[in-house]
């Protein structure tokens, strides 16, 4: 991403994580909490080399989609994607389509 | 100098035989003709049939080898010669000149930028152009630019334009002798040429393209962005393969099966299906060979998506005014009769020949097959080549693909570190 | 006294690559108000010896026992940072790459104030998470240097010998009573025409000399236990009073081999009492060998015209085939079996060159080398060939072949057959107790399925378990002494240090928060790597992690309702505070 040069916004930050499994429905619900406008999770989908976390990882989303629901937090505030490190175009995509979509948001909640 | 083993060669042979040879603790020194390491497979966008990206998954060999402590990379640099030397070989390699000091250069591309000389871009396979001073590609690794001398106004814009003062327009090519107890072939293949059957009208008709250009059309950061064919940009509505283009003709000195061609056609044909979900897709072919694991299965699933297959020998290709192209065949069922179809893009599904061929120019005498790749001994040691102490993997023995090019490396690595062991009991004795 | 951490932050210019765009001084300066920083500095480049060197010292003389290096991506000079602190002395876990060039300077070159906000922001992150990091050690095994192969057919073979002369002890184990697997029905082999007998022998008489390897034959393996670095096969000698014994092996390679593929009855004719006769290629292979007489004869009669249908077995469509006991067709191509085919038909016609052979095919998939020149010397002995699809499979009947060739555009064709031979596939061989006993992973085409096909070829999930050979999938001998001579590889590099490291992040059980619910338990897939287990002073069960199963995924970690559980080194405390640090105003 960084070597090829392209430009994104500077909202944006990328946190390295082993796997995405590994955080709990509450975790999302803090970070929103806390301020965190937009989550996009990438994983390695089918490719993932851990038996089963794909699987778990997407069910553990609809369950937090259910939390978000309940308090009133958008739904496209998180994504769960998959995307690898190398993969530019979706990268942007993914991050602009975020972007977009919280701008709207926060210029239809004025 | 002097190390355990010299690699020559840089593609995911070479890459994964560096590596296995590295973790049993041997002392390795991979040598690249190219600018960069990752051979073909950096320069591919998917890979078959998995889809898998080519760089996702070459990358971070590329990177482990970069970092790994026991291998030595020498890139931009052929072997000269090598020969053997009592139990073990002096190889003679030479550097040749980037005109940037890799001592200094930080990969920053300030020269890049300031660069006011566009040349064709080898990368994109001359579908797009580069400037003359340029690291070669983004993931290239060394990441330090080559200048083109040819090309080169020595008008001093990137010397200027450098932080750390690394432009060496005086650079010179640096020889240097080396001492290793092995050496493994991984040197790899080339297309046949694209011209070299005069009625496909490759290398003339200007949608007539060949598999790496159409791997760079339909690589996500590729030359043109998309899909498009080159003599007009539009996009195409009807594109076709056409099978055993530099293979299984006796014609062209190339009776051998290149045995890949199948299936990247395949992959081909199911990406552009992706890019352009209206088009006619065909592959005109003698034979579908997807023979190995899950190859059948994606097989079926191109079907599935609506390609065409139709098996037919290409005859001829043409042109109309419009650049179109006009493919000549005999069609094998409804009547056997011949046929002209109009397509706006066509790949010629090319054939592989060794790239490498060490016992011309007296670089090496390994005996080759009438083929033209290196002749193994035995298929019960497959990495074994007619001389002693020299082991070869990957496309230099042969065609083939990804996976089984891995396997052999990994095998010629098992084979070269069982020799050096036993070289080094007989040494003790 | 204990005092908190003490970090050291490290900003760098990268040679303007980065300090073009991001005001470094000013990283170092807001860092410098972070209670947990005691040193921040700022220089043109890291990652040289100079800059490494400004870590080091700090490190002896100030004190410092954590490091932040806000510079280029880790994959660049993680591992550079993590050798300079052990130089160091410090414990190489200690230490937070944070990335400001391609995640900052390369990708917000419009705005460098607020380039400079997201750099000051990722590396008080990159703080949070470093202070709250605790040493950690490489977890060690011992790597008990010996190495079990399951299977001794020229897979198997193979990779005892690549082993052996590795200076690995190896067991060489398989249930029959000799070495040579499915070699032993052949009589040459493709495509160099040698005896399939001198192969076994040459083998055989390598394993007979090689001191290193244990031969166990007439041998079943039972069942494995334990993991990488030390496993325990359990293996049953075969017959009466059988013998048990426990193999211990550092490694293993699963060498299990390929079945025939056996028609169902009634399959193109098959194990019907009719004429024309039909049987498999390798029945036809071991009556060819057999048979010594000048003209073609089976079951009594004179051949004169033999049909060979291609693809049975394999390349099946549901619907169109009859599927396995499973309820599953088999899909895939076998790969070899063209050629055998032309390779048979070969021998055949120069030995009984009066015999019409006609191949009935659905593609000629003679891919290796040496292998289209028997499928065109099959032609120029005047063989036949027609080509068939699913949807007109060749039907046998009444000393006839009837088949819609498509070469012929469509035409319905009746050839005169005294034989038909059935080109079949390959099935895995059984390995139903070792799958069974390891959680082995099996692909839909029911072979067993490597980690990646690219990047892992000979490797199975399981850690220390390599495969080789058929058991993986159809492949040729060459093939399979190259999958053989890589898996061996591997496991010699797995072995050779005397003990193996796995990375430490692994997940920790805090003992004192862990209440015994066990819904780790219900998430973790990797057998044993997760267990509960009675404390001595009693209170609820524990559970206990051996750390040389886990992967690492971090499964277990989100469903913990007391957050007793974490990965080392990426724990959820050290995400919230990095969640804190990313949202929080840069002033």
């Amino acid at each position: 991403m960084g070597q090829a040069r392209l430009q994104y916004s500077s909202g944006t930050s990328i946190i390295r994580v082993p796997d995405p499994v590994l955080f709990p429905e509450a975790f999302y619900m803090r970070a929103f909490e806390k301020g965190v406008d937009g989550i996009i999770v990438m994983s390695s989908g089918s490719d993932c080399p851990y038996e089963g976390a794909y699987k778990r990882l997407s069910e553990r989303i609809a369950r937090v989609y259910e939390l978000m629901r309940e308090k009133g937090i958008d739904r496209s505030r998180l994504k769960l994607t998959t995307i690898c490190t190398v993969c530019k175009a979706a990268f942007l995509k993914e991050i602009k389509e975020m972007q977009d979509n919280l701008a709207k948001q926060a210029a239809g909640a004025k | 100098m002097t190390c355990d083993a010299l690699v020559v060669g840089a593609g995911i042979a070479g890459l994964q035989a560096s590596l296995d040879l590295a973790d049993q603790g041997k002392r390795v020194l991979l040598v690249e003709r190219q600018p960069s390491i990752g051979g073909h497979m950096i320069n591919l966008s998917k890979v078959f049939p998995t889809l898998d990206c080519a760089s996702c998954i070459t990358t971070p060999r590329m990177a482990s080898v970069a970092h790994h402590p026991n291998i030595e990379m020498r890139t931009y640099t052929e072997v000269d010669r090598i020969e053997p030397v009592g139990d073990r070989f002096r190889a003679r390699i030479t550097q040749k000149p980037r005109f940037v000091d890799e001592g200094l250069c930080i990969g920053c591309k300030r020269c890049e930028e300031e660069c006011v000389i566009y040349v064709p871009d080898e990368y994109d396979h001359a579908l797009g152009c580069k400037k003359a001073i340029s690291i070669p590609f983004t993931n290239a690794i060394p990441q330090l630019p080559v200048l083109d001398m040819d090309m080169c106004l020595l008008c001093g814009a990137c010397a200027k334009a450098c932080p750390t003062d690394a432009i060496d327009f005086r650079q010179q090519p640096i020889t240097e002798e080396v001492e290793v107890g092995a050496v493994i072939v991984t040197t790899g293949y080339e297309t046949t040429p694209m011209d070299a059957k005069k009625q496909y009208g490759g290398g003339v008709l200007p949608n007539v393209i060949s598999p790496f250009q159409a791997e760079r059309l339909l690589a996500p950061h590729g030359p043109y962005g998309g899909v498009m064919r080159p003599s007009d940009g539009k996009i195409p509505s009807s594109v076709a393969f056409v099978q055993c283009a530099g293979s299984r003709d006796a014609s062209l000195g190339v009776p051998y099966c290149s045995r890949v061609c199948c299936m990247y056609a395949i992959k081909q044909a199911m990406l552009m299906s992706g890019s352009l979900p209206v088009a006619d897709i065909t592959i005109y072919y003698m034979d579908i060979r997807a023979f190995g694991k899950g190859y059948e299965q994606f097989y079926q699933n191109a079907k599935a998506m609506g390609i065409e297959f139709v098996k037919a020998k290409v005859a001829k290709i043409s042109e109309d005014e419009e650049h179109g192209v006009k493919v000549r065949i005999e069609r094998q069922d409804d009547g056997c009769r011949p046929e002209e179809v109009t397509h706006d893009l066509v790949v010629l599904s090319l054939g592989m020949v060794p790239a490498w061929v060490p016992s011309r120019d007296g670089i090496v005498p390994l005996e080759e097959e009438t083929d033209r790749f290196l002749k193994t001994r035995s298929i019960l040691t497959p990495s074994l080549t007619s001389m002693r102490g020299v082991f070869a993997a990957g496309t230099a023995t042969g065609p083939k693909d990804i996976v089984d090019t891995i396997v052999e490396a990994s095998a010629a690595a098992l084979e070269v570190a069982n020799y050096l062991e036993s070289q080094l009991a007989g040494a003790a004795r | 006294m204990s005092r908190g951490p003490q970090v050291g932050v490290y900003v760098c210019h990268c040679g303007g690559n980065i300090s073009d765009v991001v005001d470094v001084e000013k990283v170092a300066a807001e860092l410098a108000k972070h209670p947990d920083v005691k040193v921040e500095k700022s220089y043109a480049f890291m990652c040289s010896d100079p800059g490494q060197q400004l870590i080091i010292e700090d490190i002896r003389s100030e004190g410092i026992d954590r490091v932040v290096v806000a510079a280029c991506s880790p994959a660049l000079h993680e591992q550079t940072f993590r050798s300079a602190l052990q130089r160091a002395g410090l414990n190489p876990y200690l230490y937070e790459n944070v990335n400001i060039r391609e995640q900052v300077s390369w990708v917000h070159k419009g705005n460098h104030e607020s380039a400079t906000a997201k750099a000051i922001r990722l590396t008080r992150a990159g703080v949070e998470k470093v202070s709250r990091q605790d040493p950690l050690e490489a977890i060690r095994v011992n790597a008990e240097p010996r190495v079990c192969v399951i299977g001794a057919g020229v897979a198997g073979m193979r990779a005892a010998l690549a082993a052996a002369k590795r200076g690995l002890p190896v067991t060489l184990i398989d249930k029959a009573d000799r070495v040579g697997g499915h070699l032993l029905e052949l009589d040459v082999v493709y495509p160099t025409g040698e005896k399939a007998a001198d192969l076994i022998d040459e083998l055989e008489h390598e394993i007979a000399g090689e001191d290193r390897i244990e031969l166990l034959l007439d041998a079943d393996v039972e069942g494995v236990d334990g993991y990488v670095g030390s496993f325990t096969v359990q293996v049953a000698a075969r017959g009466e009073g059988a013998d048990r014994r426990e193999i211990k092996a550092g490694a293993l390679i699963v060498a299990t081999g390929f079945s025939h593929y056996e028609p169902h009855a009634g399959e193109f004719g098959y194990g019907q009492d009719v004429v024309p006769e039909v049987l498999t290629l390798p029945q036809f292979n071991s009556l060819l060998r057999g048979d010594a007489g000048d003209y073609l004869r089976v079951g009594g009669r004179d051949v004169r015209n033999v049909a060979l249908i291609h693809c049975v077995g394999s390349r099946q469509t549901p619907g169109v085939h009859e599927p396995q006991p499973d309820g599953k067709v088999n899909d895939y191509c076998s790969r070899v079996c063209c050629t055998a085919a032309f390779h048979t038909v070969n021998r055949l016609l120069d030995r009984f060159p009066a015999v019409q052979v006609y191949e009935v095919y659905k593609d000629v998939r003679t891919y290796g080398r040496g292998h289209d020149e028997l499928y065109e010397q099959a032609s120029k002995k005047g063989v036949l060939f027609f080509r068939y699809d699913d949807e007109g499979l060749p039907v046998v009947v009444d000393g006839k072949l009837r088949v819609r060739d498509w070469l012929t555009w469509g035409e319905e064709v009746e050839i005169p057959v005294d034989l038909v031979v059935l080109v079949t596939g390959m099935m895995p061989g059984d390995a139903s107790k070792l799958i069974g006993s390891m959680k082995l992973p099996a692909g839909a085409d029911r072979f067993l399925q490597e980690v990646h096909p690219k990047l892992r070829p000979v490797e199975l999930a399981n850690n220390g378990v390599m495969i080789a050979g058929t058991a993986q999938g159809p492949m040729d001998v060459l093939e399979s002494c190259a999958a053989a001579e890589a898996a061996a590889g591997k496991a010699a590099i797995l072995l050779s240090r005397g003990s193996i490291e796995l990375d430490p992040f692994v997940a920790r059980v805090r003992a004192e928060e862990c209440d015994g619910c066990e819904k780790c338990l219900g998430e973790c897939e990797y057998k044993d790597a997760l267990t509960m287990r009675t404390r001595p002073e009693g209170g609820p069960k524990l559970a206990v992690v051996n750390a040389a199963l886990c992967v690492g995924c971090g499964a277990c970690v989100a469903v913990c309702p007391t957050r007793a559980i974490d990965l080392a080194g990426w724990s959820l405390d050290q995400f919230d505070a990095m969640v804190d640090a990313l949202v929080a105003e840069v002033v």
